[in-house]
């Protein structure tokens, strides 16, 4: 089994951390072979990022992603430039705010707008990775959870666990909504 | 030698974040940097974590001061080491000469960005191959090591003090940006490993070896077992210059290592270093039919996925392709004899790498009864699977017939 995870967004956005943490949430919550890279230019903010994990449970050789069985983007650039390298039937969830797809079968969160309503427009990417938990097989909501609280200051882990939080019902709510009764990666938390 | 009981723990880290790890667990007790991408996070470790250590840490204010506060520390007692990516390299290179002559084991990493000048700050590459051998002006020997994922940049990092103070010589670890921002599940060990001081076998200067108790001449110039100048007796000099060489040259055996995968029966055989071998080692086993790249019945509750279609390239039973993949660890001194024996029987070599086709020339050097086919790639992005698959397809003569 092999699960190839591209994020794409633009500096600033947090997508390398997303990515990090869905890595280490499967590398050590779930005891799969992670590897997980990134690719990003010089500047601190802005410019193009992308950030790739593969999760298998085999040894991992080739450590980047060439199509996509999960696909999360976070800004229009990002989507536009890599939505051809994803797999016909590969899970895509977008930042809605963001992002306009003619795609059939992509998942929708209003990121951006639901961390501003937060007040905290820096959980983009953690509000992304609570509707991608939602989505994907074999990982528990609570070893995400444990990953934020061990990755974050106290002063911000509380806003980064509500994002997640926040992440993860809207989908659940959505996919509800779409006849999904049980959830794939669904925990015993709700 | 290690009495106390070793304790493993597993971590996800970035291969710099394991380099400092396995510097740390090797004894190194003095780190001197200045901050360069992409191998920045060595230096963030090392600044955070040295203190703890009971070590020093300095930020100088270039890399040429680097190179030489470690060979100082080394001197003083320290093992010692720096990090940096090519433009500092090249800063590097007169203290890396300089530390030859004088036979100080020092360990040098560094994280290739593309080239040449400030090149390509966030980008991977293997430009430096050479330069990690031939880099410093005058005759020296150097051993080079290229690991390939976060475990290799752990244990080679822990390999290169070993073989420092073994051999009494700068040591390369020639990683690249791939494998230091790459992040994996590695093993590492608490503690710290015991490395052998027994009196050094190879060193040139017996007199000038370290904690003997006597006191030492360190010397720039060609010099004797005291340290005393003998650069203009000419027969001396050439001693002494074949010594630094041989050293290196005459222990190939003891310093080389290679990974050999599916080369029992091959024909065609892939010749990878570093990064580059990764996926080369997915390219030989989709050419093997060795591994279903589809998704297994654990994830039935993902039936979208399961549905769908694999690459046509890699979907075609090529099991027949007869493709091994030769992964060397140890670049310099270039393993030849190894190299050799795991190629015996194929015909064809391809030599992928992240530059214009350099180490090629070794390959070939070594390999002159084979077809040696070079595979460059510039611009800073890895070869993939596919690329390298359709290299051999292309070579077995069945990129045609079969697509």
């Amino acid at each position: 089994m092999r699960l190839n995870v591209r994020f794409a967004g633009s500096g600033g956005q947090g997508v390398i951390l997303a990515s990090v943490l869905l890595s280490k949430a499967y590398g050590l919550g779930e005891n799969y072979n992670i590897a997980q890279t990134q690719s990003y230019g010089p500047e601190a903010r802005g410019g193009a990022c992308k950030a790739e994990v593969v999760i298998s449970d085999e040894e991992i050789d080739y450590m980047k992603v060439e199509d996509a069985d999960v696909f999360v983007a976070l800004n229009q650039v990002g989507y536009d430039k890599y939505i051809d390298t994803v797999k016909d039937d590969a899970i895509v969830l977008i930042n809605s705010t963001l992002v306009e797809s003619d795609r059939p079968n992509v998942y929708r969160i209003q990121a951006t707008q639901r961390a501003e309503d937060m007040g905290k427009p820096f959980v983009v990417n953690i509000i992304a990775l609570g509707a991608l938990t939602r989505l994907m097989p074999k990982i528990h909501y609570q070893t995400v959870e444990e990953e934020i609280k061990e990755n974050f200051n106290a002063s911000i882990a509380g806003a980064n666990l509500d994002a997640y939080r926040l992440g993860y019902e809207i989908l659940d709510e959505d996919l509800e909504k779409l006849g999904y009764r049980t959830g794939f990666g669904k925990s015993s938390r709700f | 030698m290690d009495a106390k009981p070793e304790k493993l723990n597993e971590v996800v880290l970035q291969g710099n974040e394991a380099c400092a790890k396995g510097a740390l667990y090797a004894g190194c007790r003095f780190f001197a940097g200045y901050p360069i991408t992409p191998s920045t996070e060595i230096i963030e470790m090392m600044s955070a974590e040295m203190q703890k250590a009971g070590g020093a840490f300095i930020q100088m204010e270039d890399e040429i001061g680097s190179a030489c506060a470690i060979i100082g520390a080394r001197w003083g007692g320290s093992k010692a080491m720096t990090a940096t990516s090519g433009p500092g390299y090249t800063l590097m290179q007169e203290a890396i000469g300089f530390a030859a002559v004088t036979e100080t084991p020092i360990v040098i990493v560094n994280v290739q960005r593309g080239g040449p000048s400030t090149g390509q700050p966030t980008l991977s590459s293997q430009q430096d191959i050479y330069q990690a051998r031939y880099g410093s002006h005058g005759d020296y020997g150097i051993i080079v090591l290229a690991p390939s994922s976060v475990q290799e940049m752990y244990d080679f990092t822990i390999r290169a003090f070993e073989l420092a103070e073994q051999f009494r010589t700068p040591v390369i670890l020639l990683a690249d940006e791939v494998v230091g921002h790459m992040r994996e599940k590695i093993t590492i060990r608490e503690g710290q490993k015991e490395i052998k001081r027994e009196k050094h076998k190879y060193v040139v200067s017996p007199q000038a070896d370290f904690f003997q108790g006597a006191n030492s001449m360190v010397e720039g110039q060609l010099h004797d077992e005291q340290g005393r100048r003998i650069g203009h007796i000419a027969s001396r000099s050439g001693d002494f210059i074949n010594s630094i060489n041989r050293k290196i040259r005459d222990h190939v055996d003891v310093i080389s290592s290679i990974d050999s995968y599916c080369m029992e029966d091959a024909d065609v055989a892939i010749v990878a270093y570093g990064s580059v071998a990764r996926p080369s080692m997915n390219a030989v086993k989709h050419a093997r039919g060795i591994r279903d790249d589809r998704l297994g019945p654990k994830f039935k509750i993902f039936r979208d996925i399961l549905k769908r279609g694999v690459n046509k390239t890699l979907h075609t039973d090529y099991s027949h392709l007869k493709v091994g993949l030769v992964k060397i660890n140890t670049v310099w001194p270039f393993p030849e004899e190894l190299l050799k024996q795991a190629t015996e029987r194929v015909d064809t070599v391809i030599v992928p790498e992240m530059n214009v086709g350099k180490y090629t020339r070794e390959v070939e050097r070594a390999l002159k009864d084979k077809t040696v086919i070079s595979m460059p790639k510039c611009g800073g992005d890895i070869h993939t699977p596919t690329e390298i698959l359709d290299r051999i397809l292309e070579v077995t003569g069945l990129e045609e017939e079969e697509r």
